[in-house]
């Protein structure tokens, strides 16, 4: 009996201290209202004093969630809970889907007079072209890096990645929609194609490249490049600013075929509580100064606004991460939806992995 | 003939605390790993690159870090204490009485530890948007406690099979009424069986990251969420020195707790009947 | 089962009191799986039965395809490997955790609840960070590897890396406690006179392991093996991760259809699947190893 008691005691205890410390610091939920603002973004992608700087302009607190992917932010928009939040960052391919399925809250672009400073190019695109629903905040760039030391082959295109002298030498970021693009552009198809029989000459053309890759992870595989597993990679621009510093012998392949640009792009979601402060946030990031400071505090990324790119030092302007060779910057290729065909993408991609 | 058992005796004790060791081995191996790099002066972990403290100093003044833990902290202990007292009690009943959806309750307990993640998760999240359940602090110690409960009564019930019933009659026939019975029979026999499933309800809630996931708000991150997210850009060493100062606090714990004991034991002889 | 205790006594006490008992332990366990495992399940079984539509929504038209699309080689290959590699790994747990259960059984209670801590500690540290330990360790420059190297043993670094033994190793680190647990709490009950009275019989020890030991903690073999092989079936980011992101297995592959491919029908359908494979081989189990006492149906 005083064992149970002693244990009761215990248990109890540390319940009570907990929910203590709790109501003292309210970290609890906290009500809904008009001075607050919910973001539910990448982690570690926004500067805090960009945020903080937002807080003090406007008086509204800024609470920031993490997700894990795209995916998932947009799975938990799909299931309903897009009302607990006011800006979500889906990225652009999964945007027909949310803006068809009703998801998403239109975007007042009168709130929005910084508006004019975002490029052209991302402006009333081909799946928002009256600019209703997502304001882009930075994008990435998928391309080829390799070690001129280390790589045994001049990489002009995707389908030098075939060479067998390449077994074994590559790391990937893995994805449906990362993989078969790449084989699309490289047949000479287009990236987002719906013909089945294209896409299962993809997926010939993916199992080829299979056999030359090491390591396939869209989080981290630049890991493989700094550990000098691999020589080369096929990977997010994000990632190769995660391998220069470690090692800058490394340099992005001048490629003849087009690369993909994914875009992060911020919605609102329907049913948003806070849709004035939302806004008024887009603004405040639009704003080329803010961006450029967000972006020196250590979040480098391409960024769809070239007055802020202005403002940044050579070293971001410069860097081999985002000073592309040719014209491999202006030749790209966005991710659409590709409808029903994603079922037969989705079993060729399994079909890939259960080889 | 009895020396020689004696000497089998030894040689199956001594194979039995190096197996025993081994196994250790094997399960803290990656921890030592987690603690060496910790102190890797290198702003993510890819190799050895030298020597650094400031992953500790980033850890207590720069870093949200310590208060994702306390909330995953007071999530994992309400949990537990909710899923050992519902799944306890509960494995007694359906263990000893029949009623009429027996067999579906039987079933439903296996789901949660059968169906992937991601399901559970999604479905929980729908659940509760078609109830209008703000998600957060609430919406996650609700789908922790689901996913705990089957485990509790699992481990519950491998206690129980087979138990004694006598004991308990005897208490009943000679007066006793049936909560008192409970209290001062069945609950005491049932200990070991307690203290187990609610070191599993712990670890399985503190370590939850896919359903919290689903079903966390815009102020409710749990420190695997914020983890699971940091994946994406590199998994800095400050979680490796939050994870060492974990694991070093138990540790330091059990010592003290041991050699305290030890001291105890000595002055007064007095055997402190204690499971901790 | 019991009836003596429940239902079937009848005499004049009240509803309540003869329902009382039943009531206060079984209620909340069954209103709290009812609310929060079958309804959200009879809504997965249902939209199971739906279609998708073109932009990854459900459409609720009624179809048996998600069904029939499983049974493919293509997915029933996916299955099967995640099988071997969730068998595997049980296996390995249990003959890891229940000697070392046995030992820890073996020791005064004080010492019993420190060892049984030890071995939980190192999980309440986040399974993220240990996966990513165990991928340090054995990159191409990683400790291991180094130490090789400088001690002149190899002279090009291992690829220790993505295989399938490597898969498991990491499923291991992830599941050993939750064999340990229910181990300890069924041998920690084993009745130790049992086993001298087996021994004094004249039983030599591997015979009285064999016909005394293990059926009486069978149901601690049990515990673990439903701890271990169910949860490392559906687990993916271990096998993503370790496995060099060219191991599909069925946790990723539902995964997939929900997130990725957006089908939700038939990532529900493969969840149902996944469900009754598993109650039908823990049902099996049961029957054979003979613990009817712990009714899974």
């Amino acid at each position: 009996m005083s064992r149970l008691k002693k244990l009761a005691a215990i248990f109890l205890a540390l319940t009570m201290v907990f929910s203590f410390s709790f109501a003292l610091t309210g970290c609890g939920e906290e009500e809904e209202g008009s001075g607050v603002l919910n973001i539910y973004m990448w982690s570690d992608y926004m500067s805090d004093d960009f945020v903080a700087g937002f807080e003090e302009e406007t008086g509204v607190k800024v609470n920031i969630s993490y997700m894990n992917s795209s995916e998932e932010a947009t799975a938990k928009l799909t299931a309903g809970g897009g009302d607990e939040y006011d800006l979500v960052m889906p990225c652009d391919a999964d945007m027909t889907g949310l803006i068809e399925g009703g998801y998403l809250e239109e975007i007042n672009l009168d709130n929005i007079t910084n508006f004019e400073y975002l490029d052209d190019a991302y402006k009333n695109r081909e799946f928002d072209p009256e600019n209703k629903y997502a304001i882009p905040y930075l994008m990435n760039y998928v391309y080829v890096v390799y070690n001129p030391e280390t790589c045994p082959v001049e990489i002009t295109g995707y389908e030098d990645l075939l060479s067998p002298e390449l077994e074994g030498e590559i790391a990937s970021v893995d994805g449906i929609r990362n993989l078969f693009p790449m084989a699309l552009v490289a047949l000479g198809y287009d990236p987002n194609s719906t013909k089945d029989s294209e896409i299962e000459e993809a997926y010939e053309w993916l199992k080829d490249y299979m056999k030359n890759v090491k390591y396939l992870n869209s989080d981290d595989a630049e890991k493989e490049l700094i550990s000098s597993g691999c020589s080369v990679g096929f990977i997010f621009d994000g990632m190769f600013t995660r391998v220069l510093p470690e090692d800058d012998t490394w340099e992005v392949a001048a490629l003849e075929d087009p690369i993909q640009l994914g875009v992060d792009e911020f919605v609102i979601p329907a049913g948003a509580k806070n849709k004035e402060n939302a806004e008024a946030f887009l603004n405040y990031m639009l704003d080329p100064e803010n961006m450029a400071a967000n972006m020196k505090d250590g979040h480098e990324y391409t960024c769809p606004n070239s007055a802020a790119v202005e403002l940044m030092p050579d070293s971001y302007k410069k860097s081999k991460a985002f000073d592309l060779p040719g014209d491999l910057r202006e030749n790209y290729f966005l991710q659409l939806d590709v409808g029903d065909a994603m079922k037969t993408y989705d079993k060729y991609y399994t079909m890939l992995k259960s080889e | 003939m009895a020396a020689k058992i004696k000497k089998r005796r030894k040689r199956l004790k001594i194979g039995g605390t190096l197996f025993a060791f081994l196994v250790y081995a094997f399960i803290y191996t990656p921890i030592a790993v987690m603690v060496v790099f910790s102190f890797n002066d290198q702003r993510i972990n890819y190799y050895w690159k030298g020597f650094t403290f400031k992953w500790y100093e980033k850890l207590f003044t720069d870093s949200d870090l310590l208060s994702y833990l306390w909330l995953s902290l007071f999530i994992a202990v309400l949990a537990t204490v909710i899923s050992v007292i519902i799944g306890t009690i509960g494995a007694l009943g359906l263990m000893r009485f029949e009623f009429m959806l027996k067999k579906v309750v039987n079933t439903s307990l296996y789901i949660p530890v059968v169906i992937p993640e991601v399901v559970m998760g999604l479905s929980l999240l729908m659940l509760y948007e078609s109830v209008n359940m703000p998600l957060g602090v609430t919406a996650i110690l609700l789908a922790h406690v689901t996913f705990c409960i089957p485990f509790v009564v699992i481990i519950m019930r491998g206690r129980l099979a087979g138990m004694d019933k006598s004991v308990e009659e005897a208490s009943m026939d000679l007066g006793a009424n049936r909560l008192t019975t409970f209290f001062k029979i069945t609950l005491p026999m049932l200990i070991p069986g307690i203290m187990s499933s609610a070191f599993m309800s712990f670890t399985l809630s503190i370590d939850d990251v896919i359903i919290s996931n689903f079903v966390s708000g815009p102020t409710s991150t749990t420190l695997p969420v914020k983890i699971l997210s940091m994946v994406k850009v590199g998994l800095t060493p400050d979680i490796n020195a939050l994870a060492t100062i974990m694991v070093m606090v138990l540790l330091l714990g059990i010592i003290l707790n041991s050699v305290f004991q030890a001291l105890m034991k000595k002055r007064a002889s007095i055997n402190i009947k204690t499971y901790f | 089962m019991n009836e003596k205790n429940g239902i079937t006594v009848k005499d004049k006490k009240s509803w309540f009191r003869r329902n009382g008992p039943v009531l206060s332990t079984t209620g909340p366990i069954s209103v709290w799986m009812l609310v929060f495992v079958l309804i959200p399940m009879l809504y997965i079984i249902f939209i199971s039965f739906m279609t998708r539509d073109v932009y990854g929504g459900i459409v609720y038209d009624f179809t048996l395809d998600n069904y029939k699309e499983i049974i493919q080689p293509l997915y029933l290959k996916v299955i099967w490997k995640s099988l071997k590699l969730a068998f595997i790994t049980t296996v390995i747990c249990l003959l890891l955790g229940y000697p070392l259960a046995y030992y820890i059984a073996g020791k005064p209670s004080k010492t019993a609840a420190k060892l049984i801590m030890l071995v939980m500690i190192p999980y309440w540290t986040n399974s993220l960070v240990r996966l990513y330990s165990v991928n340090l360790l054995g990159a191409t420059n990683g400790p291991i590897n180094n130490i090789l190297m400088d001690i002149g043993l190899i002279s090009e670094p291992l690829d220790m890396l993505y295989s399938d033994g490597i898969v498991v190793i990491g499923l291991l680190t992830a599941m050993l406690p939750f064999s340990v647990l229910p181990l300890y709490a069924s041998i920690e009950k084993l009745d130790k006179s049992l086993l001298e009275a087996s021994r004094d019989l004249g039983a030599r020890p591997h015979i009285t392991f064999l016909k005394v030991t293990i059926p009486l903690t069978m149901p601690g073999i049990v515990g673990c093996v439903l701890l271990v092989f169910i949860p490392s079936l559906g687990m993916y980011y271990v096998p993503e991760a370790l496995g060099g992101g060219k191991v599909m297995l069925i946790g990723s592959l539902v995964r997939n259809q929900f997130l990725v491919t957006k089908n939700w029908p038939f990532g529900a359908s493969l969840a149902i699947l996944l469900v009754l494979m598993t109650l039908a081989m823990v049902w099996i189990y049961t029957r054979v190893s003979k613990m009817d006492d712990l009714e899974v149906f």
